[in-house]
């Protein structure tokens, strides 16, 4: 908050900070509202992938008011049960209804997936701009660091973080979460040296603003743009990556609700006598995940054409 | 279990040293390639990997030929007949293709050789010169399974890297004196295209090395991926070593050749 309009709320003596902050906050929801206009009738997939991601939020939000079932109760009457009137999309080995499973894996699905790509390209964000801004040794040993984890498969390095904390949701979101961090680390700095030349950051350093100031005012503003975009991008990397681990057993922990944890064991050991245990779950992946990245796709070209990722 | 059992068991896996000793006793293996020896099977690290190797380097191969048939044509196709049903076509079966989970796309091939061809994936692996049709009809499907994906990635790398050169002025220039179609697309634009694209293959080539670790277990297939996951599972810490040295290892080597590589589709490239 500048010092001229501390004054005016002073003189005036009615006027609250908050209301003499209002027209601006207004105009800038404005200028929001404009351009999210203007990426829909340029991006009409884009703009769709964004409400269907919307429409699973609120379907997971709901879950517990739409699931027609208990996720987690048996019936052992109605095992392998098929697709219909009362089981929508079947029932699993335990009885328990596929459809209500989904709802609730949805949860857990964009849990995870939040959870991980913002933590994550976050600290990669940090981390690349503090390695771009300061340049020298710093940034060597963050860029060998860097090289290290880079150089083991995505998943494998999430294996090995999480053979490392246990499974378990939280651990799950911290291990794909670091794994995330060198790859994000990369195009942040990348676009971050380019920001660090430019003169008005030459000027700042000239006026004698600290770093902090520098590198919050004038250096993070400007690679918001690759930010939001490996931060889509990387959304259905997560939730993919999360449905790998859980399959394999080293992720969510049974009997919660996860999407790749409905595809692991029964589902293909009897993949021939209940296919649609494998069938739906694999279809509220590959959906998701769809749609995160056409989403990650149009903001990639509305935001940074140049970015190659 | 008493105390002195436990003792002796750690005195026997080596767990009584320091940390900064079992690294030393470790790195002075590795010029020997001696890479211990499992602290579940006791079996040396190095014949174990070795065993599995074979299985997830061949199927590493196919996916790659198969990746790489799939990918060139489309991407070239998009990028020239750019804007028109085919690239739109192309863009959709990659886009899907990325969000596709491989380990699924496997589970509904299972599906269907189970309901069409009463096929189940044999439980032991046929080496290639034991009995290659054995051998090529048990890795097709894993192979198929993970290409499709792979080739969704190449492809994307294909169509950007050919729609960047096809810009170019000396593109524009072939085109004005008049030199065939497929000249120009082969000779002039996918060459220079090639550099991103090869470093795409290569990348994923070196990831699906240990990196296949669910299609693995949903075929059925006892590959390095498999191997990581039950070293995990049963917390043998000097096989996770060697595997993750492993991992490594093939992402360097397959870095370098990419760099070779470079040289060859570039003369402009030098290391001097």
């Amino acid at each position: 908050m500048s010092g001229s309009t501390h004054g005016s709320v002073m003189a005036s003596g009615v006027r609250t900070v908050a209301q003499a902050r209002g027209p601006a906050l207004a105009a800038r929801r404005r200028v929001q509202r404009r351009w999210l206009a203007r990426f829909a009738r340029r991006y009409p997939l884009g703009a769709m992938a964004g409400l269907a991601i919307l429409g699973l939020m609120v379907l997971a939000g709901l879950a517990n008011h739409l699931a027609p079932y208990d996720p987690l109760a048996n019936d052992f009457g109605a095992m392998f049960a098929a697709p219909g009137a009362r089981h929508w999309f079947g029932t699993d080995v335990f009885g328990r209804d596929v459809l209500s499973r989904i709802l609730y894996g949805a949860r857990t699905a964009l849990l995870v997936g939040f959870g991980a790509s913002l933590v994550g390209a976050t600290m990669g964000g940090i981390v690349g701009v503090a390695a771009a801004y300061f340049g020298g040794t710093t940034d060597l040993i963050i860029q060998r660091l860097a090289d290290i984890m880079i150089s083991f498969p995505i998943i494998i390095l999430a294996l090995a973080i999480v053979a490392i904390l246990g499974s378990g949701t939280f651990n799950l979101i911290a291990a794909i979460a670091l794994s995330f961090v060198p790859r994000i680390e990369l195009v942040v700095r990348a676009s971050a040296l380019s920001v660090r030349e430019t003169t008005y950051v030459e000027a700042a350093r000239a006026i004698g603003a600290r770093h902090w100031r520098i590198v919050w005012r004038h250096m993070v503003p400007n690679v918001t743009a690759p930010y939001l975009v490996m931060l889509t991008v990387f959304l259905g990397q997560a939730i993919l990556l999360e449905a790998s681990l859980s399959f394999l057993g080293l992720g969510v922990n049974e009997p919660t609700p996860a999407w790749g944890l409905m595809l692991s064991g029964a589902a293909i050991e009897f993949v021939q006598r209940a296919p649609w245990m494998a069938v739906f779950p694999g279809l509220a992946i590959t959906c998701t995940v769809l749609a995160f990245n056409v989403l990650g796709d149009s903001l990639r070209d509305a935001l940074d054409p140049r970015l190659r990722i | 279990m008493t105390a002195s059992v436990i003792e002796a068991e750690r005195a026997r896996l080596g767990l009584n040293k320091p940390i900064w000793r079992q690294f030393v006793d470790w790195m002075g293996g590795l010029p020997r390639f001696d890479l211990g020896t499992s602290m579940w099977t006791a079996a040396p690290i190095a014949k174990e990997i070795a065993l599995r190797f074979q299985l997830s380097l061949q199927l590493a191969i196919m996916s790659t030929l198969i990746a790489v048939t799939l990918a060139l044509p489309l991407g070239i196709a998009a990028a020239v007949r750019r804007g028109t049903w085919v690239d739109h076509l192309v863009q959709i079966l990659s886009v899907a293709g990325l969000a596709t989970p491989s380990f699924w796309l496997g589970i509904l091939l299972l599906l269907f050789l189970l309901s069409n061809f009463h096929w189940l994936p044999p439980l032991t692996f046929t080496p290639l010169w034991v009995d290659p049709k054995a051998n090529l009809l048990q890795l097709i499907w894993p192979a198929l399974a993970v290409g499709y994906r792979y080739s969704a990635v190449t492809t994307r790398m294909t169509r950007s890297a050919m729609l960047e050169v096809l810009q170019e002025d000396y593109v524009r220039t072939a085109w004005a004196k008049g030199v065939a179609q497929r000249v120009i697309v082969i000779r002039h634009a996918l060459r220079n295209a090639m550099l991103p694209v090869v470093t795409v293959i290569g990348l994923e080539f070196a990831f699906l090395i240990g990196g296949l670790v669910v299609t693995e277990q949903v075929f059925n297939l006892n590959g390095i991926g498999k191997l990581f996951v039950d070293a995990i599972a049963r917390r043998d810490y000097t096989m996770i070593q060697g595997l993750l040295l492993l991992v490594a290892t093939v992402y360097i080597v397959v870095n370098f050749l990419i760099e070779l590589l470079y040289v060859w589709l570039d003369p402009r490239v030098s290391y001097g």
